[in-house]
């Protein structure tokens, strides 16, 4: 590119956003090719490059990780026009394409459109795809159903044009209850629903809000902003929040730049002031967001409330799920699961952040039959949250960014964890993959992680992992070695044996290790 | 493995499994992590990184005072070039500049290298401090030591000396310190007052100065038994000459030195209308020449005619590009490829010279310039009143006593008479008779105190400026602004005719800097081979590498580029490329590199052993980016 003599400290990406945030699709298909510079800006359409020249991944945005059934299928048909019939569920639950050919970007977008879906704002410096828990509706030890705090949050900050050019990414999730089925730790703005009882005695409801969490090459655990906001105020504290990133984020160094180093540097207290100023420069009254600790009422929750197979909700219905090897799946698969839904279920597809889906709403009576439709087109429908429920990013499979084959390692560590021996922990442990340090599959805080790397030999150097154990949502895992791809699968066994042997009760891999540290 | 008792059941269990990876070892630049590294591969490391000060026969301190420079305190960069090359407002002017010629930018850019000289001559312009004698390193040791010779390498060693703690006495046969500086270099290209600044700052550090003291073969053995220690820099002065038939004699040629003594001294007569030719192809003739023709024509008059005859091209001729441009600019002819034959007058006086032309063969001489030979029949007169001879001098020998012989590195025959600058290796530029002053002064201090007092190390100190130098990119590409000059019809040889960058001029030179003293490290043991900092390096300087060769101190000599991650061994910074802009350190999501800064510093031998033991190993530091 032609440099403009600024002389000015911001790295290469910010004098590019200042050219403009528009592309033509369009433009970009008669032309044939993208700039380094439309590539670029390309990510603000949620559009990435991919890691075989000439192809392109699409993220399409899903609040909450909700879809239409008729959503569902626009998507399956759009992998099979234009993806190789491909697609693959995130962490954060969305859909991503890959395979995509830059003449066939334009025609994608219009595709999805027409089912009121876009990959826009999928990646670059905005605000992403909004998370929540995928039981946000109907979960029983949910305080209340945040799903529509989730989808106005993501309405309002996607469509703030003063909010596209942030420092970096920005990720807000929002969570029913403190389990942390949702991560509310780890990411930029964690959103917990309480309740408790107000001045007059009744039932009131709230949340707590948490930021500065983030996984990436430098972990933070979030630290908590508010502990008590009303509902309503919600989507403009999340504005607030925003602007304190916008506003102060580093835009020298983008591997600084996230909302967490501000935090961290700043502190809590003067991110609260920030926050608070902004609100009321927005008009927002700020009396009653409280910082003070009080008795939640809400009901108890276990520790890990996934774990529970086809659970009841509060509507008298069952939710039953498809465990999706790696998170990726085939359009067929993906529309047959949509019919599912509409012949047994509540006509929604859900996609849960450990990369599988779930359909809700089934009678308890047709339970049975739906698994077996499930099982047929050949999924798991049970073990979730468990040590089988393997989350692997996409590894060098597609991501340019990848170090390691994590499909791989997923591939020689599922044998291991479904030997029978295991079987009376298989709830004990999640594992997960990542490929590289951006840990786009969290891999601190899963009971055993594995980041990508390589070892060097005395000449060349071969895949290896850093392991780590003893994560929690809410608490990072502590490393544990580092270890070549070939030698994981007895590394696994052996701490799974450990475990076995020295674990107490009913306790989780992360809390024997925390005991054991105490 | 982080220590961590929580694991002990876990680590245990698995360390039964018995895995352990033979590694390739993990190289490093430098012997310390940091602190005062003195070991030869410490010294090769920064030489090989800092281009510009290895090429500096004084080893300067460039990227040091450039910084300075940069961050506005041209008084800190005055004293930095004070230090290492003594006459910084002198040689930011005069300077032969190897260091451009070594420059990084020099090596892949075509904007030229950073104007490292006249930045020299910036801090000198800017500073608000007039120079002052720099303290002392060691206490009065008694010893006395006689220099004989005031020019810039008796001067730079009677300052060493002093500085040592020797009581030091000049024995100067002119009038005026600073030899070549004050007679040979004319006034307009080095005014006086730059030269008397800086030789007072030495002579005031309490240097007895006897002028218009000749020494010779005959007073030397005086002061051999008087002096603990002699030290003859009386660089040559005995000029070059050619017997060309025809010639009278009658001072119509004179030697190209004595020409400019007589300039600088304001002793010329009438040169009107004269047509001047000047043999030679050195810094001499070219000063000659630009002294007889000035664009005012003060000394030839309108009439007259100056003519360089060089016996080469103009590739081989000493002075710069920018220098032969201005001879163009003042219509001075530079006839290349001649060669005088013979001479001719009329009524006694000179009319004309016959020159004859030359051409080029392939092969080169000793001096490494292409030989030449004489084409016959290409004989042509050119009209001649004043033919000066610039082709060299030589030193004058009979000033050692009888039978006292010179030996190699400053020794001669005599353990306590030692020789400095031109005397010793002939002669050449001002930089290198600075170097040799220093070195002298250095060996005459362990001869006479019995043990080396001095040493140099490499500083190295860890940054937390997260990769960045104090530049962005945007300073790479600056246009560099050349030197504002004098106009044309202003030169009347005597005012000097490069004004010296502006403000804004000396910043854009400054900012031009890579910086290079400071070190991008790849920490092996910590890399995971992620790639992403090759992917955002800005040129080829950070490669995937399958072997590294050493030396035998331990210093990468070259390595075996890999294109596949499986046959890489290491990520690998390429100093030689790296233009220290800070962005793999950025990236690097394991802060596996780190940016270090080094620096080439003297102290006492206890001082060293003192600041050693704060030495930090490798390995020992963990570092964190946040």
């Amino acid at each position: 590119m032609q440099w403009t003599l600024g002389k000015r400290f911001v790295s290469e990406d910010e004098i590019i956003k200042e050219q403009g945030l528009f592309l033509d699709y369009d433009e970009i298909a008669r032309k044939g090719a993208m700039t380094a510079e439309e590539k670029n800006i390309s990510k603000w359409y949620g559009i990435y490059t991919s890691r075989q020249s000439g192809n392109h991944m699409a993220r399409i945005v899903i609040p909450g990780g909700v879809l239409t059934s008729s959503q569902a299928r626009r998507i399956s048909k759009i992998s099979e026009d234009y993806a190789q019939g491909k697609l693959a569920i995130t962490t954060r639950q969305c859909i991503q394409l890959h395979w995509l050919k830059t003449p066939s970007l334009a025609d994608m977008v219009r595709g999805l459109a027409e089912d009121s879906l876009s990959p826009f704002h999928g990646c670059g410096d905005v605000t992403r795809n909004v998370t929540g828990c995928p039981l946000a509706e109907t979960c029983k030890f949910k305080r209340f159903n945040v799903l529509p705090y989730v989808k106005e949050t993501a309405r309002v900050l996607t469509e703030s044009r003063d909010l596209d050019n942030l420092p970096r990414k920005f990720k807000i999730t929002f969570s029913g209850c403190g389990a942390g089925c949702a991560q509310p730790y780890i990411n930029c703005i964690g959103i917990v629903s309480v309740t408790r009882k107000g001045a007059d005695g009744q039932e009131e409801n709230g949340f707590k809000v948490v930021i500065g969490g983030g996984m990436g090459w430098a972990p933070f655990i979030g630290k908590d902003l508010f502990s008590f906001v009303p509902p309503e105020k919600i989507v403009k504290l999340n504005r607030a929040i925003a602007l304190l990133f916008r506003d102060h984020g580093d835009r020298r160094d983008r591997t600084m730049a996230r909302l967490k180093f501000i935090v961290f540097h700043k502190g809590i207290d003067e991110c609260r002031r920030i926050v608070l100023e902004n609100l009321k420069n927005e008009g927002v009254s700020t009396d009653d967001l409280e910082t003070e600790d009080f008795e939640e009422t809400g009901v108890d929750y276990p520790d890990r409330p996934l774990l529970e197979q086809n659970p009841v909700g509060t509507d008298g219905r069952t939710t039953v799920r498809a465990m999706v090897p790696k998170g990726e799946l085939t359009h067929i698969k993906f529309k047959r699961m949509a019919e599912l839904s509409e012949i047994y279920g509540n006509k929604r597809v859900y996609l849960t952040n450990r990369q599988n889906i779930e359909i809700h709403g089934v009678k308890p009576e047709k339970v049975e039959a739906i698994t077996e439709e499930i099982q047929k087109i050949g999924f798991a429908t049970d073990g979730f949250f468990g040590l089988k429920d393997i989350v692997p990013c996409v590894g060098t499979t597609y991501c340019p960014k990848a170090v390691t084959e994590t499909r791989s390692l997923y591939d020689t560590l599922i044998p291991v964890v479904s030997q029978a021996k295991y079987s009376e922990i298989w709830d004990k442990a999640i594992i997960n993959i990542t490929g590289c340090p951006n840990s786009c599959s969290p891999y601190r805080i899963a009971d055993i992680g594995f980041r990508g790397m390589r070892i060097r030999e005395q000449v060349g150097s071969t895949e290896a992992y850093e392991m780590r154990i003893g994560g929690n949502h809410d608490r990072l895992a502590r490393k544990f070695g580092e270890f070549k791809h070939d030698d994981c699968p007895r590394v696994l066994e052996k701490i799974l044996d450990t475990f076995l042997a020295v674990r107490q009760g009913d306790e989780t891999l992360a809390d024997c290790i925390h005991r054991l540290g105490l | 493995m982080d220590e961590d008792k929580s694991l002990n059941e876990f680590l245990k269990a698995v360390e039964d499994l018995g895995i352990s990876y033979d590694m390739a070892p993990n190289p490093q630049e430098t012997s310390v992590f940091t602190g005062a590294a003195s070991e030869p591969l410490d010294f090769k490391t920064y030489l090989k990184d800092v281009p510009c000060q290895d090429a500096c026969p004084s080893k300067t301190n460039v990227p040091a005072y450039i910084e300075a420079i940069a961050k506005g305190d041209p008084d800190k960069a005055y004293l930095i070039n004070q230090e290492d090359n003594v006459f910084a407002g002198v040689l930011g002017r005069v300077c032969s500049r190897p260091c451009e010629d070594a420059c990084r930018h020099n090596w892949t850019g075509t904007s030229g290298p950073v104007h490292i000289c006249h930045l020299k001559r910036s801090a000198s312009d800017y500073k608000e401090n007039a120079p002052k004698p720099l303290p002392g390193w060691f206490e009065d040791t008694g010893k006395k030591v006689a220099v004989i010779g005031g020019g810039p390498a008796g001067l730079t060693a009677a300052r060493e000396l002093k500085r040592y703690g020797h009581s030091v006495t000049i024995f100067e046969r002119d009038s005026m310190l600073g030899g070549m500086m004050i007679q040979g270099i004319p006034v307009f290209r080095l005014p006086r007052e730059a030269v008397e600044a800086e030789v007072n700052a030495i002579i005031e550090s309490g240097i007895d100065v006897k002028y218009n003291t000749s020494v010779d073969a005959t007073t030397m053995p005086q002061l051999i038994d008087e002096y603990d220690s002699v030290l003859v820099a009386v660089g040559t002065v005995h000029p070059s000459n050619l017997k060309l038939p025809g010639l009278p004699g009658d001072g119509h040629t004179i030697p190209g030195l004595k020409f400019m003594y007589d300039y600088n001294m304001g002793e010329i007569g009438d040169m009107q209308g004269q047509n001047v030719i000047i043999v030679g192809g050195g810094f001499t003739a070219v000063d000659c020449g630009r002294s007889c023709a000035r664009a005012a024509k003060r000394l030839v008059g309108a009439e007259g005619t100056v003519t360089i005859m060089y016996r080469r091209t103009e590739a081989q001729m000493s002075a710069d590009p920018d220098e032969i441009n201005q001879m163009r600019l003042e219509e001075i002819v530079v006839e290349t490829l001649m060669n005088p034959l013979s001479a001719r007058t009329e009524d006694g006086k000179l009319v004309a010279v016959t020159f004859q032309r030359n051409a080029l063969d392939d092969t080169q001489s000793d001096g490494g310039k292409p030989r030449i030979h004489a084409i016959e029949g290409t004989e042509e007169e050119y009209p001649c009143n004043l033919l000066i001879m610039a082709i060299g001098q030589t030193r004058e020998v009979n000033i050692l006593p009888e039978g006292v012989q010179q030996k190699e590195g400053h020794h001669t025959t005599l353990e306590n008479v030692f020789v400095a600058g031109d005397f010793n290796y002939g002669s050449f530029d001002v930089i290198t008779a600075v170097n040799d002053g220093k070195e002298v002064a250095n060996k005459i201090d362990t001869l006479l105190m019995g043990e080396e007092r001095r040493k140099t190390h490499i500083a190295i100190t860890m940054t937390d400026t997260n990769g960045e130098t104090g530049r962005v990119r945007d300073h790479d590409i600056q246009f560099p602004v050349q030197m504002p000059k004098l106009p044309l019809f202003e030169r009347d040889g005597i005012a000097e005719v490069e004004l010296g960058h502006t403000e804004d001029g000396t910043q854009i030179h400054a900012t031009r800097c890579y910086f290079c003293n400071y070190k991008f490290e790849i920490n092996q043991d910590a890399c995971i081979h992620c790639d992403w900092c090759i992917a955002v390096a800005p040129r080829d300087c950070i490669n995937r590498v399958s072997r590294l060769f050493h030396d035998e101190d331990g210093a990468v000599t070259s390595s075996l580029e890999s294109n596949l991650v499986e046959e890489t061994t290491y990520i690998w910074i390429d100093s030689n490329e790296c233009i220290r802009c800070g962005k793999c350190l950025r990236i690097c999501p394991t802060g596996a590199i780190t940016m270090r800064k080094m620096e080439m510093c003297g102290c006492s031998t206890s001082e060293l052993k003192e600041k050693q033991k704060a030495n930090v190993p490798y390995g020992e530091v963990k570092y964190d980016k946040y």
